[in-house]
């Protein structure tokens, strides 16, 4: 079967609640792709063409420079670039090897219209993000009165 | 006193007083231990020579190593000396002194060094004793160093003639020494790399079908040039002589690191069989773009230009005699004594790969060859991945005091004030050094694209850097490919060392419509970063403006 | 299946590519060209994505041809760009046996969907999904090769531009040296010969890929053709004219002492 396999989407949370027949017309969208260790897999600042899912391997999140997350097995990344035509907004470097899934825009697009449970979570995964962001803007705004975490560069 | 830091969080401090000039075009690399022990004496005394030699006024030139970087500096000549460089400068142009070392080169000095060459060459290192072993080494070691004074101290020789017609023939013609140095090539009958024993091979193999045969061969190199050497008659033994001769050679470079000929067989047999298909047209191209700058010299002085060109002619093999006879030769037998004794250490368990030891300094050689206390592999091996990953693109170009104006000229005696410039002018082209008054302010290459643009140069080596371009900024790289193909609507004009008028930058510059100068060579070696420069793609120049 | 032919069928730039048509052109025509098979867009993307069947007919495709093998994306929809997509395609140079060319195939997807091709086609105005086909051939081991532009690009004059150097052409098209420069005109008389500087040759290494060997000293401003060669160039050029028509961008190399074309493309701007 080309595309993924099924058992690399069922762990990811984004699909976990379709049942096994749409897990499947989804696994054939995508395609393999991996980096090395040290690859830069996507560049803060670059347009964007596709959305990742990671299968094996680990990756780091930076901008700027500075790290702001790591990715594991599981994780999903390239989704925002998508979804609003705008550029990437983090760097992402291979910690290890890595083997990716991938889908471009062409196929994420379709696919995230035509499926509202898709929709949802990735609703639900952005809002927790805005969330976050929201918070340490607020408290890097107040006067410190101690050492910060998170200050500015 | 500058002492800078750079973001590969390396420490440069200067060496010493004074102001101290990065090399990054003879030592692109940081060097090894061995050399950074081995050359600086070696240098200074050649320079120091050279200098008393030709009435410079200086007092040779010091080298240091910074982080394995090789920073110049001219030494400061005592005041009493003054009088005697004068009179000794003028002695220089009347009786065409070069032509004295070009004798003594020639008579005495080339053949007792390629006598001494041989001479080591012809022991076997495998087969001497740890304690015969460790002798060779520092013999080895000697030899090079003399043979690094050597090539030093017939520099001049090689470098004056040179730089006395680029002068004149600059002021008479008003062109640029980068283009009338195309002049100086190939006068030569023998042109770099090619010897006696090299013409001698292309004529025995030219006429040996089995050696013709063998040539062309696709076998393993390595065996082709085994089998060519085996072969009877002329042919054979010609191979032998001209691989005895440049075997041991570095192909590039002079560090103890860089590969012998006989190291890379694939590089070696390629060169031969080109060379023996004979393609050489070069020279008949230089005979026209000498004539075509003889038209443009006034004819009062064309006489003059006739005779200097003679004496370029005369000493131009020099240039590339006085180091492959020299040091050249020397590191190459250098490294096959310490592969050797590289070979020893690993055989009695000290270290884990022969090639190890060539980050070692020579007592450390000694002593891992001998037994005592030396570095261990894994320090061997730290040091080996810092050459390798680091370059002298992270170097500052200066440190120490900024550099100060050479001595003004018209308060010289002539002769002295000619002999400065001419070497200050091949002296600069070769060491980049600070005593060349900058009014060089201009680069050439292939005028890839029309147009005339005005912006600050930004140095950008690859993708990691891009985000430092801003729109209306000059690209100044090594070359580009598609990745660049992002920046084009930034720029306002692309400058490259490389490239033809058919390479990718050349091509997209055109499509984009700015201004394109490819070819440069040196254009990211002598723009800084930042500078404001003038790219005019309809002649193809880049100008810094100051 | 008639969606992955040898080069001599490649006819469709719809399905192959201009690349993989320009090829079958030549060698209809009699130029010599390393044998080869074109790959269409949707069989490159099918290897890409695993697809079973395609990689079987693929892999039984390409058995025949000589080892090591150059991998070359040959794009469907560049010609209606205003821009030449200099460098934009990938190429993977001595794949070394059938099995490697499906990963290849996978990687040429993958480079001509990237982040940096997407933005650049939104930026040259194309906002369709890239359509890639590919070339496999024998990949040559020549002594010197590189560009030859069949009118001069930039003064726009009636004459040959050759740019040379030695070992894979891809030295002088990625601009990694500064190469031989010669201009012919349309005669054939050799208008101009001069040395570059070329320090470095790309060349084949046996287990796969390629390396950037030092070229020796004395060879880096020795002229790597001949006039014999430039002959041969000559009549090269008037043959792409013959066939394609006028400003052509021809990528060349010499093998064997036989030469070769790799590549005639129409020159975008002068």
């Amino acid at each position: 079967m080309p595309g993924a396999p099924v058992e690399a989407l069922q762990g990811v949370p984004l699909f976990a609640e379709l049942d096994r027949h749409e897990v499947e017309q989804i696994a054939r969208l995508f395609k393999e792709r991996r980096f090395n260790q040290g690859e830069t897999v996507i560049r803060e600042g670059s347009g964007g063409a596709a959305f990742f899912l990671i299968d094996s391997g680990r990756a780091k999140v930076t901008l700027g420079g500075k790290e702001l997350a790591r990715l594991e097995e599981g994780d999903y990344f390239g989704e925002i670039a998508l979804i609003d035509g705008g550029p990437r907004s983090a760097t992402i470097i291979a910690e290890s090897d890595l083997v990716c899934f991938g889908l471009t825009y062409w196929d994420f697009g379709p696919l995230v219209q035509d499926n509202g449970l898709i929709a949802w979570k990735l609703l639900q995964s952005m809002a927790r993000e805005l969330r976050t962001a929201q918070q340490s803007l607020v408290f890097m705004a107040a006067p410190s009165t101690g050492p910060a975490e998170g200050a500015q560069s | 006193m500058t002492n800078q830091e750079t973001s590969s969080e390396l420490f440069f401090e200067p060496p010493g007083p004074g102001t101290w000039t990065l090399d990054p075009v003879h030592f692109p690399r940081p060097v090894t231990r061995y050399w950074t022990e081995t050359h600086p004496a070696a240098f200074l005394r050649g320079t120091q020579n050279m200098a008393s030699y030709y009435g410079m006024l200086i007092d040779g030139l010091g080298t240091a190593y910074v982080n394995g970087f090789a920073y110049n500096s001219m030494r400061h000549l005592d005041e009493e000396q003054v009088p005697l460089r004068f009179g000794r400068a003028a002695e220089v142009f009347q009786n065409k002194l070069w032509r004295e070392q070009l004798r003594e080169w020639d008579e005495v000095r080339k053949p007792a060094s390629i006598a001494a060459h041989r001479d080591l060459q012809a022991v076997d290192p495998d087969a001497l004793s740890d304690e015969d072993l460790v002798a060779y080494l520092r013999r080895c070691r000697d030899h090079h160093s003399a043979m690094i004074t050597q090539h030093m101290s017939f520099t001049g020789a090689a470098t004056l003639p040179v730089g006395d017609f680029l002068a004149h023939v600059g002021d008479w013609t008003g062109l640029a020494p980068a283009e009338l140095l195309g002049l100086t090539r190939g006068s030569a009958p023998v042109s770099a790399g090619a010897s006696a024993q090299l013409e001698r091979l292309i004529a025995a193999i030219g006429q040996d079908p089995s050696a013709l045969a063998l040539l062309e061969s696709n076998d393993d190199p390595g065996g082709v040039l085994a089998s060519l050497r085996s072969l009877p008659g002329d042919a054979g033994s010609a191979v032998s002589d001209y691989l005895d001769l440049v075997g041991f050679r570095p192909l590039d470079g002079f560090d103890i690191s860089e590969p012998s000929a006989l190291e890379l067989p694939d590089s070696l047999l390629r060169s031969i069989r080109v060379t023996v298909s004979g393609r050489d047209l070069a020279g008949s191209d230089v005979n026209d773009l000498i004539s075509g700058v003889r038209a443009k010299v006034p004819p009062e002085h064309r006489d003059q230009f006739d005779e200097l060109l003679a004496e370029v002619r005369l000493t131009y093999r020099l240039r590339d005699e006085r180091g492959v006879y020299s040091d050249i030769w020397a590191s190459g037998l250098m490294r096959r004594a310490v592969l050797a004794a590289g070979r020893r250490a690993v055989a009695a368990g000290r270290i884990e790969d022969a090639g190890q030891l060539i980050d070692a300094g020579l007592e450390e050689m000694c002593s891992l060859v001998s037994g005592t206390a030396g570095p261990t592999a894994r320090e061997l091996a730290d040091r080996s991945q810092y050459r390798a990953t680091h370059s002298a693109k992270d170097a500052p170009a200066l440190l120490g005091d900024p550099p100060s104006p050479p001595p003004d000229p018209s308060k010289l005696p002539p002769a002295a004030a000619r002999l400065m410039r001419a070497m200050g002018i091949s002296l600069g082209a070769i060491f980049g050094s600070s005593e060349v008054e900058h009014e060089e302010h201009l680069l050439r290459g292939l005028a890839a694209s029309r147009g005339v643009y005005e912006g600050p140069a930004r140095r950008v080596a690859g993708p990691a850097e891009f985000d430092r371009i801003v729109q209306g900024d000059v690209l100044v790289t090594e070359s580009t490919t598609e990745a660049f193909n992002i920046l084009l609507p930034l720029l306002g004009a692309i400058v490259t060392d490389n490239g033809g008028l058919l390479s990718h930058s050349a091509i997209v510059a055109r499509e984009y419509g700015i201004p394109g100068v490819v070819g440069t060579r040196d254009a990211t070696e002598l723009i800084a970063d930042g500078t404001r420069v003038r790219v005019d793609g309809d002649v193809g120049e880049v100008t810094v403006l100051v | 299946m008639n969606d992955a032919v040898v080069l001599a069928e490649a006819s469709d730039t719809g399905l192959f590519g201009s690349k993989a048509v320009g090829l079958g052109d030549a060698i209809r025509k009699g130029i010599p060209v390393p044998p080869g098979v074109a790959l269409s867009a949707a069989v490159v993307e099918g290897a890409a994505a695993g697809d079973e069947d395609v990689i079987r007919n693929v892999t039984a495709l390409v058995a025949p041809l000589q080892t090591p093998l150059a991998v070359r994306s040959s794009a469907v929809d560049e010609d209606g760009a205003d821009a030449s997509f200099a460098g934009q395609h990938l190429t993977l140079l001595n794949v070394t046996s059938a099995a490697e060319v499906i990963p290849a195939l996978a990687e040429v997807w993958w480079s001509a969907n990237s982040d940096s091709a997407i933005t650049y086609r939104q930026r040259v105005g194309l906002f369709t999904r890239p359509l890639v086909g590919v070339v496999v051939q024998t990949l040559l081991d020549p002594d010197s090769a590189g560009v030859m532009f069949t009118r001069n690009p930039v003064s726009g004059a009636d004459e040959r531009v050759i740019e040379a150097s030695w070992g894979l052409g891809e030295a002088v098209v990625a601009g990694l040296v500064i190469p031989d420069h010669y201009r012919i005109d349309r005669s054939g008389e050799v208008l101009e010969r001069k040395p570059g500087r070329k320090r470095v040759a790309i060349r084949p290494v046996p287990t796969g890929g390629t390396v950037e060997e030092k070229v020796p000293v004395e060879l880096t401003e020795k002229l790597c053709l001949d006039d014999d060669q430039l002959e041969e160039l000559h009549e090269l050029a008037l043959r792409c004219e013959q066939v394609y028509g006028p400003a052509r961008d021809v990528e060349w190399a010499f093998a064997a002492g036989k030469l070769y074309l790799l590549q005639c493309r129409a020159v975008t701007r002068a």
